[in-house]
């Protein structure tokens, strides 16, 4: 390995003392990593540090103003006392337990009682569930009889435990989508919440849950795209950054400099950026080849930052192909860095000239969304959500090939204003329509939805 | 320059209130999707009113950041999906001021799209990149806590609320009132016999500036009155 050009700070193994939360070593423990003399003053904590608390709706008001905040009050005003139950099958890990973890709790001060359940199930359960997902997401799967029992099976069980007393029920996501089978002793409304690309969905598996999702009284999808056809009501919840968490808050700019100096990193000179676990699907090794034409026409350097190359042998192999074509350029800055780096790769996506996110697949994007946020010009890959947040030339640039992402990288390096201008309109984009005060307001009105207050 | 009458001179007293709402909105899948100018042709036909509000009225508030390049995204479609910059363009020339309901919008675009095709048959089937996925839009209007009693609160409400309430009572509010002026001209000419500035505000241009910049011009005119 070039000791010039990557780094790899590697979360602790599934198996160590560190990685079990009930034996976590101290947070805020770090470690000095063995870097090359002009990084070494970078500490990357070892252990994820303790969540701070959620925040509450006025701490918005700086991002969204006051006439936003009232809206939200408004709504609430004519739910006050309703009660909701949000039931996935997660508590910790993943995007959906972490926007649940910010949502209930400004649900509940606007005083919609909302409880958070989450399923329980066997090692069998959770194997037939991820594959269920993969399966949805268009891998090739045989659907067994065994497995259609397993998922009914936990599903009954589960069902058996939890109550429905609630006004408004909402199952996230495939596994507990059987819950609904309850539905004729609840007086609740019902809705499915799915988080997943069901554009390309394996018949079976689709087969197999279509017939629960229509018992629903509604269905949330992420994009227009991630829909089926349906007899119920689809609405579209965009998903969501919260522009206050340690990878999206507003940063000192001695924050940004010094996780810059810690990884080498010259601002002087342009910074195109991807942040994506080391992933085939999202093409680093593209985005490197991009690179390489595009600074035969103008100076850069590439970070390629994220993670998935420690605990996940196919990223580690992939971060092995990113080495290799990487070579020897000192200003391709590779960073393995675990899960819990949310504050690095928010120092990082600020000190970035340029934004890339060249996926071959995505599911929304929110790296994408994380770059506007931060009013970087950006240029992504016409997949999955991302055509939703980039419009093309107005919010950002769409690309369709490693060719058009150098001539993007190029272009928006030499006309600095008509970037900003891209990043500005991203910034705005994603105010209006991709903050967690957003994502508040459409669950508010869908309650107002469901009770026929809609013209 | 208007001349205020007795009982509702410049700043005065205005007849009635001008009472400051929004809207809010949800956004929901329909049914129909297209994957060729003629699959949009006789998807127009056929989806549902609040479709084509969703992609005309709404989306101009849903991209109210951007000063150009943006009118309705069924123009955005025609040139990012299918590559007809002539057709793109015609659609995108369609004001949505100019129609006081649904049906006429619909008429209008049908027109467009089916004049193109009748010109250019080999472009009725030709593949699109990507579909174009129709959706309808659920309505809640909300209050304000901005009432105007006269002009100088009108303008302090119009300094203060969201762009959100601008739109819907700039733009949406003609599909309302069936009429072509807006809930602004309307009170400012009727309730404080404004009639010139109500007139200069019926012709602000949304598609050469951002909802931001109408906001300003607005407020602008209406300083001028109170000057």
């Amino acid at each position: 390995m070039d000791p010039t050009t990557k780094i790899t700070i590697s979360p602790p193994s599934p198996d160590s003392p560190q990685a079990d939360s009930g034996t976590a070593a101290p947070t805020g423990a770090t470690s000095p990593i063995a870097l090359p003399d002009r990084r070494k003053r970078l500490r990357i904590p070892e252990t994820p540090p303790t969540p701070p608390p959620p925040p509450h709706l006025d701490d918005y008001r700086s991002i969204v103003g006051e006439a936003d905040l009232d809206e939200l009050r408004y709504l609430a005003r004519a739910l006050k006392g309703r009660t909701m139950k949000m039931v996935n099958s997660t508590a910790v890990g993943g995007g959906v337990a972490e926007m649940l973890n910010q949502l209930v709790p400004l649900l509940n001060e606007l005083e919609i009682h909302t409880r958070w359940d989450v399923i329980t199930g066997g090692n069998d359960f959770f194997e037939v569930t991820k594959a269920f997902h993969n399966a949805l997401h268009g891998s090739p799967y045989e659907l067994t009889r065994q497995a259609q029992e397993i998922f009914l099976m936990y599903n009954e069980q589960n069902r058996q435990r939890l109550e429905f007393n609630e006004d408004l029920v909402v199952i996230h996501d495939p596994q507990p989508a059987a819950l609904i089978l309850g539905h004729e002793r609840s007086r609740a409304k019902w809705v499915w919440r799915c988080h997943i690309d069901l554009s390309h969905p394996d018949p079976d598996v689709w087969g197999f849950l279509r017939p629960f999702v229509e018992r629903y009284d509604a269905a949330i999808f992420s994009a227009p795209s991630f829909t089926r056809q349906l007899p119920i009501p689809q609405y579209l919840f965009y998903p969501c950054i919260d522009p206050l968490s340690a990878k999206n808050r507003e940063l000192e700019e001695s924050e940004i400099q010094r996780v810059c100096d810690g990884f080498g990193i010259d601002r002087t000179r342009p910074i195109v950026t991807q942040v994506s676990r080391f992933d085939r699907l999202k093409d680093p090794v593209g985005v490197i080849q991009a690179y390489k034409m595009a600074k035969q026409y103008v100076d850069c350097q590439l970070v390629l930052a994220g993670g998935g190359a420690s605990d996940d042998p196919e990223g580690a192999a992939v971060l092995r192909e990113v080495e290799a074509a990487a070579g020897n350029d000192p200003d391709v800055i590779v960073l393995n860095l675990p899960p819990w780096c949310a504050f690095e790769i928010n120092a990082l996506q600020r000190a970035s000239t340029v934004i890339v996110q060249k996926s071959l697949r995505e599911g929304f994007g929110l790296t994408v969304t994380e770059a506007l946020w931060k009013a970087k010009p950006t240029i992504a890959s016409a997949v999955g959500g991302i055509p939703n947040q980039i419009i093309h030339k107005l919010t950002g640039a769409l690309v369709h090939s490693v060719e058009g992402c150098a001539y993007q990288i190029r272009y928006l390096l030499t006309h600095p204003e008509f970037a900003n201008q891209l990043g500005r309109n991203g910034r705005e984009h994603v105010k209006e329509n991709f903050l967690m005060t957003t994502n508040l307001k459409r669950w508010l009105l869908l309650h107002h939805i469901l009770d026929g207050r809609a013209v | 320059m208007t001349v205020p009458t007795m009982d509702s001179p410049k700043g005065g007293q205005a007849r009635q209130p001008f009472y400051f709402n929004t809207s809010a909105h949800l956004l929901r899948a329909e049914r129909e999707t297209a994957t060729t100018l003629s699959d949009l042709h006789r998807s127009l036909e056929r989806c549902s009113d609040k479709s084509v509000f969703q992609h005309t009225f709404r989306t101009l508030q849903e991209h109210h950041f951007l000063r150009q390049g943006f009118s309705n995204d069924f123009a955005h479609w025609v040139l990012s999906g299918c590559n007809q910059p002539e057709l793109a363009e015609q659609l995108a020339g369609v004001d949505v001021r100019g129609f006081t309901s649904i049906t006429d919008l619909r008429e209008a675009l049908l027109r467009i799209v089916g004049d193109y095709l009748r010109r250019n048959p080999q472009a009725a089937s030709s593949p699109s990149r990507e579909p174009f996925y129709f959706c309808a839009t659920d309505i809640v209007v909300i209050p304000t806590p901005f009432v105007a009693n006269n002009l100088p609160e009108f303008l302090d409400g119009l300094r203060h609320v969201t762009v959100r309430s601008i739109h819907h009572h700039f733009i949406e509010g003609r599909l309302r009132l069936k009429l072509q002026s807006n809930d602004f001209s309307r009170w400012l000419e009727e309730e404080v016999d404004l009639k010139d500035p109500a007139r200069a505000i019926n012709n602000i241009d949304i598609y050469t500036g951002t909802m931001e910049d109408v906001r300003r011009q607005m407020v602008r005119l209406l300083e001028a009155e109170l000057a």
